[in-house]
């Protein structure tokens, strides 16, 4: 355990901690680029210089070991001196486009200038002309000017991974990322490299001048996209949601997440989303607001026999909610069905974070019917359809459609039910004539209500609401409520093992520091004193 | 004047070949090596004081010492890439002598245990590629190479390859990513190569002078060694004489010797009619050093170090007062900007704005402030990065700036050169 000093501080750290490592345990402010906590060193933008005292050049932060006894700064005038000219070398070639740039706001040019800048440009040359505009494959487009050549989307593909399809071509300030000759940036990862580029080099085509992101707020949640249970952060605005990227979370998804669970944004936005209850008995179709439906339906439950009637279940929804709507229909409905969105592939891994069971909660789902000692398997639910044994069925549909790829399939099986309740956030694409009735009460999607996941490593992660999108919408929960008229259960704080155990909420989790400091900034807390500019 | 020790049989053309090689005393020394312990060689050449030839000027048997003490793999690389501007004594050593260099190397190969080596050769150089490969080829049938050699139970491989033109490819780590079949860039230490080196393994990298040096410091011993040169630098060293001489060319002499002495007796002194304006004593990152400088500067370690610059390569070149220190400046800044590998940050940046500052300057269009801008800039990039590229590139512009400080003056307010007279550079890139 060697001691040093930092900028006057004493503090103790573990063997083999690097000075950047140290810096970000204390909190302390340095200047990087290269330097990412989940990326090999690099040690090429040389920001991260600090003095180590009888050490007569600086040192780069990233790359050197704390020895026993280091007095280590980085708040000398040559150091800082040094800082500024050091960013004015990543400036002299770069465009300044920001009012043009997607990376404007979030940009770590930007960023480290304000705090560590020159303020004095000298550079009256002509700048180095690059590519513009390079698409590097489905998801990314390049622009080489503002490449500051940090590298680490090099090394992203490298060594995260492995597909090695962007390298570093030509030499000296010619220098420009680029596709290894006869590949193209297309991974099922590659988006990472547009959260890990620190400037407007790399961009999503996804996002790109869809939001200047000063116009966004975000919020902390878990992916749907799999059962990995990634932590993300979705940003949005009045205007819908725009964007998902990944939260460290050193248990769960490190600091990466896929490129399909990018997508989970847009399912949530009004355009994709069932709007009013309808109701449909016999060709007699009219609409109602959600709450009124429920409770239409409530009253139309009462009359039927808990043998005829079913519950299905997918693994979309919040452990939570299944407590509530279980114990609710414990007596009207005979049966409980988990409808798993493909076998075959649920167990799919593909050694990162990409798994086959695209639903955040299947093991949440299965906990809660094991507890209730309810389910009943699949087969059932088919003979007894097709006997006319079960004639009423209530469906907790898939919240995201695209990933219920025999959607189509199970809507048909589902139909030959006399009487069928599909709630389900999504739009449904065809229309449902089968049964004599059909109600479509809509709920309320992940981002919209607070619970917990348990992902497929049996690891449960508590999140809150983000915002509301269409208020009229319903959890579960609030159905469980509605169908027995008992409020309880619409604070969503169903007795359970799993929701009672002391989970952190997930913005409570450790935060990455330098994520801290990206909010401070983002919240105006500058290091700078204002006026002094 | 000229001591010739290791260039003793270089006008013979037999001794290019292995029976004129051995002929001459060719691996007799090699025998004499293989009767020694390998901690015995490695504490000779500690004691002879040589110290790398390749510009570092490091103590050869310290960075063997370095080495993990194991029975790891090891290699020894052979730094053969010589692309210092103004620098070709490797050149006429592996051109005239190549079993003297690979006499040296399994001689410090046996010392440091290696069982492989490689001499990374500059892709340019097709002479001495030929010859080596020649010599490599005479070795292995004699038995030179191979398994057992000379029944001494040591088993040694050597195999060159061959550069693609990169002058960064000549600092060591950068060298050994091109060797692993990287691009050529510098590796960040540490670890540095005598732990971690080529293939991860630890690895020793010398330059084509020293390795060959080592067989004269086993055949005569140390402290023969240390007879030639100064205390701190023992040896002798061929210098590579170029520039505004009569006689151009390498000369070997003992390290110690007066700059100006070399200039007027081994080069023959200036043209007709020319003065000597200045003397660039170590390769073109080495600093310049004017007249008056010159007519005090020793050829060794120290004393050039003391004056602030350095003996390098050994690569002297020689500036008379009919060249434009503005152009000459241009040429170096056009080269490093070029070479620059860009990597770091301050070097990938700061090469191309010194150079196009230099040449705004050429073009007429330069600003009085633009000489400070040149010393800030290249003071900032000094010492700042993975390498030495980015100090090369930087400390002549910080000497020629400072030190000719009144041409460059007289350029930009003039729009022409002080020497020539007129705009354009002789020399345009």
């Amino acid at each position: 355990m060697p001691k040093c000093t930092i900028n006057g501080r004493s503090i103790e750290v573990k063997e083999g901690t690097t000075i950047m490592e140290a810096f970000y345990q204390q909190d302390a402010s340095i200047a990087h680029y290269c330097y990412h906590p989940g990326l090999s060193i690099a040690g090429v933008c040389r920001l991260c210089i600090v003095d180590i005292e009888g050490n007569p050049r600086p040192q780069i932060a990233c790359n050197t070991k704390i020895m026993e006894g280091m007095k280590i700064t980085n708040q000398s005038a040559g150091i800082k001196e040094g800082v500024k000219w050091v960013l004015d070398f990543h400036l002299i070639n770069h465009p300044l486009d920001c009012p043009i740039c997607d990376q404007a706001g979030e940009c770590g040019l930007q960023e480290q200038y304000m705090e560590y800048g020159k303020y004095s440009p000298e550079m009256a040359e002509r700048k180095v002309k690059k590519r513009k505009v390079v698409d590097l494959g489905p998801t990314v487009v390049l622009d080489s000017e503002r490449c500051i050549l940090c590298a680490r989307c090099t090394r992203f593909t490298e060594e995260v991974t492995k597909t090695e399809e962007l390298g570093l071509f030509n030499r000296g300030d010619r220098t420009e990322v680029g596709c290894v000759e006869g590949k193209q940036l297309d991974n099922k990862y590659s988006l990472n490299t547009v959260d890990i580029c620190p400037v407007g080099a790399l961009t999503s085509k996804d996002f790109r001048f869809r939001q200047r992101v000063w116009y966004l707020k975000d919020a902390d949640t878990i992916c749907t996209g799999c059962s990995t249970g990634c932590n993300v952060k979705t940003y949005f605005n009045k205007e819908g949601f725009f964007r998902v990227k990944p939260v460290y979370n050193e248990k769960v998804n490190g600091h990466w997440m896929c490129d399909e669970g990018r997508d989970i944004y847009k399912f949530v936005n009004l355009e994709h989303r069932q709007l009013k209850a309808s109701i449909r008995t016999g060709s007699e179709t009219f609409e109602t607001s959600a709450g009124d439906a429920t409770k239409k339906f409530s009253s139309f439950l009462k009359q039927l026999k808990s043998s005829e009637t079913a519950v299905v279940l997918t693994g979309q929804y919040t452990v939570e909610e299944y407590q509530a709507l279980v114990k609710s229909l414990k007596k009207s409905a005979g049966h409980f069905f988990h409808w798993n969105q493909n076998e075959v592939t649920e167990k799919a891994f593909d050694g990162l974070l990409l798994r086959g069971d695209k639903n955040p909660n299947t093991a949440g789902l299965r906990q809660v019917l094991e507890e209730n000692k309810v389910g009943s398997d699949w087969k059932e639910l088919e003979t007894g359809l097709k006997d006319k044994k079960i004639k009423t069925l209530i469906v907790a549909g898939p919240e995201n459609k695209t990933v219920f790829l025999d959607l189509a399939n199970k809507l048909t099986l589902f139909s030959q039910a006399e009487n069928l309740v599909w709630l389900s956030a999504a739009k449904l694409d065809q229309a449902v004539s089968g049964p004599k009735n059909f109600w479509h009460i809509p709920l309320k999607t992940f981002v919209e209500k607070s619970g917990t996941f348990v992902n497929a490593k049996g690891l449960a992660q508590k999140f809150s609401k983000v915002t509301t999108v269409l208020s009229e919408a319903l959890t579960l929960s609030d159905v469980a409520a509605l169908l027995t008229g008992d409020e309880a259960l619409m604070v969503a704080e169903a007795k359970s093992e799993i929701a009672e155990a002391k989970i952190p909420l997930l913005a409570d989790l450790h935060k990455r520091p330098d994520q801290v400091e990206l909010e401070r900034r983002k919240k105006n807390e500058f290091l700078y004193k204002r006026g002094a500019l | 004047m000229q001591t010739k020790l290791l260039s003793e049989f270089y006008h013979l053309e037999e001794f290019c070949g292995l029976a004129g090689y051995k002929k001459n005393g060719g691996y007799k020394v090699l025998e004499k090596a293989f009767k020694m312990k390998p901690q015995e060689i490695i504490d000779e050449v500690k004691n002879s004081g040589l110290r790398g030839r390749g510009g570092a000027g490091f103590s050869t048997g310290m960075k063997w010492s370095f080495l993990p003490k194991n029975n790891e793999p090891r290699y020894l690389l052979c730094n053969a890439d010589e692309g210092e501007p103004g620098t070709f004594k490797d050149r006429l050593m592996m051109e005239r002598a190549p079993h003297q260099l690979i006499e040296g190397m399994i001689i410090s190969a046996f010392a440091i245990g290696s069982e492989k080596s490689y001499i990374y050769i500059r892709g340019e150089y097709n002479e001495p590629i030929r010859i080596l490969e020649k010599a490599l080829k005479e070795a292995r049938e004699a038995g030179l190479l191979g398994k057992n050699i000379l029944g001494s139970g040591f088993n040694h491989e050597m195999d060159l390859y061959v550069g693609a033109g990169a002058y960064i490819c000549g600092e060591e780590t950068g060298m050994i990513s091109s060797l692993e079949g990287k691009k050529g860039q510098p590796k960040l230490k540490p670890p540095f190569p005598a732990v971690q080196g080529y293939l991860r393994k630890p690895t020793i990298v010398n330059n084509v002078e020293t390795l060959a040096a080592v067989k004269y410091i086993i055949r005569d011993g140390a402290a023969a060694y240390r007879k030639y040169g100064t205390e701190k630098s023992a040896g002798t060293k061929l210098f590579s004489l170029s520039g505004n001489v009569r006689k151009p060319g390498n000369y070997e002499v003992n390290l110690g010797i007066s700059l100006l002495d070399f200039i007027e007796q081994e080069g023959g002194g200036m043209k007709p009619g020319r003065k000597l304006k200045a003397v660039i004593p170590g390769g073109s990152s080495a600093p310049v050093l004017t007249a008056a400088e010159v007519a005090q500067a020793k050829l060794d370690y120290e004393s050039l170090a003391g004056m602030g610059t350095m003996l390098g390569s050994g690569a002297v070149i020689v500036i008379d007062d009919s060249q434009c220190m503005v152009d000459m400046l241009g040429v170096l800044t056009h080269f490093y900007h070029h070479e620059s590998c860009g990597q770091c940050t301050p070097c990938r940046e700061g090469t191309g704005w010194l150079n196009k500052i230099v040449f705004s300057i050429l073009e007429g269009k330069g600003r009085l402030q633009d000489l400070d801008l040149l010393l800030k800039v290249a003071d900032q990039m000094k010492g700042r990065t993975i390498c030495a590229l980015s100090d090369a590139a930087a400390l002549p512009v910080i000497s020629f700036v400072s030190k000719f400080r009144d041409e460059f003056e007289y350029f930009v307010r003039e729009g022409k050169s002080k020497v020539r007279g007129e705009l354009h550079a002789q020399m345009h890139h």
